[in-house]
């Protein structure tokens, strides 16, 4: 958005630009993580449900990239495909590998419920074109929201291995799952201008109270944890590994247009 | 639904309607252990790109099934029934050409 450019001040710009990095960042690499699945989902139609979902992840990082793009005058590709391991703002969630089925539909519970809070705050943002896409994204999200509760459900009340494989799935990530919530930098300036309605640590405060009564009855009490303050800027060799893989083709040709 | 307790799966017949109002047409059918995922799979194999107003979703195995040729085609000549009723173009002809005929007379 030109006019928001001119608008903003520049500390607010880029605290804003920090933003929409965090969420196209973790809705690019969920969307990666998932597409791995793509040939070997537990059966064909979720073979293709499983790759559509990831595909409309990606699809939300590209509106976002966009979105920042325009607003820091940038080019979405180069955001996306140019960047070292280290510049990538996703939460420490999505820096493992995507395991088993059981790893993946845990981390899609986690990230989803967490994403929804999120986005329904978003929605509400006072910088309209994000709070435009926050809500066709919700739209989306409500469903692979339930996707995702349809195959954490399945798992759970399903046989001893998988609720086994699921419950340990929970254990793994769930200190990593705070770091959605981690905090931004510049994020009280979002808060007083209104493009971030509430605070991180309100956001968290509302997903915990949300997803801890569906994931206790699994896995036991679960510990508070704060989301740390690295929770976006830790890197992990998995992660070393998927970022080398979803660069290659835009590494072979730099500038190429296709 | 049955299955969807116990799980066992089973193929689900789906049904779409491109706009609203527009017929319901067999789309083909999904593989799915019980409705709930039956819904999310219609969804992503007719409905992903945006082409479905409306689906339906049918365990196959709610469907009742007529497939019986004597039921179904009959070794009769049933022409009669069929929504264009009797065909009357060969009478019309001969009762016009009766009429000239006769005002020819």
């Amino acid at each position: 958005m030109t006019t928001a450019r001119v608008e903003l001040e520049v500390p607010v710009r880029d605290a804003l630009a920090g933003l929409l990095l965090s969420v196209a960042d973790d809705e690019f690499v969920i969307g990666f993580w998932d597409s791995e699945w793509t040939g070997i989902a537990p059966m064909l139609e979720e073979d293709v449900a499983t790759s559509s979902i990831a595909q409309d992840e990606l699809g939300h990082a590209k509106a976002l990239y966009e979105l920042l793009a325009e607003l820091t005058d940038d080019d979405a590709d180069r955001i996306a495909f140019g960047r070292e391991t280290d510049a990538y703002r996703h939460a420490a969630l999505l820096n493992h590998a995507r395991g088993d089925w059981a790893f993946s539909v845990a981390r899609r519970y986690l990230y989803e419920t967490a994403d929804g809070v999120r986005l329904a705050s978003l929605a509400r943002s006072a910088h309209e074109p994000l709070a435009l896409l926050a809500g066709k994204m919700r739209r989306e999200e409500t469903y692979h929201l339930l996707h995702a509760d349809a195959w954490f459900r399945r798992l759970a009340d399903g046989a001893p291995e998988g609720r086994d494989r699921l419950r340990d799935a929970v254990e793994c990530l769930w200190a990593d799952a705070q770091d959605v919530f981690a905090p931004l930098a510049g994020e009280d300036l979002l808060v007083r201008d209104g493009l971030l309605p509430e605070p991180m640590h309100e956001l968290h405060a509302a997903w915990l109270a949300r997803s801890r009564p569906i994931l206790e009855p699994l896995a036991g009490d679960l510990a508070d944890r704060r989301p740390s303050a690295d929770g976006r800027t830790r890197r992990t060799d998995d992660f070393a590994w998927l970022h080398g893989e979803f660069t290659m083709v835009a590494r072979s040709e730099e500038g190429a247009t296709w | 639904m049955n299955h969807a307790q116990t799980g066992t799966g089973g193929i689900w017949e789906v049904f779409r309607q491109e706009d609203d109002g527009d017929p319901m047409v067999h789309a083909g059918n999904v593989n799915a252990p019980d409705e709930e995922l039956a819904m999310h799979y219609a969804r992503e194999f007719y409905g992903r790109r945006g082409e479905s107003h409306r689906l339906w979703i049918v365990a196959r195995e709610a469907i009742t099934e007529l497939d019986d040729p004597d039921l179904l085609k009959p070794p009769f000549d049933r022409s009669h029934k069929k929504p264009g009723g009797y065909i009357i173009k060969h009478k019309l002809d001969a009762a016009k050409q009766r009429a000239a005929t006769e005002a020819g007379e």
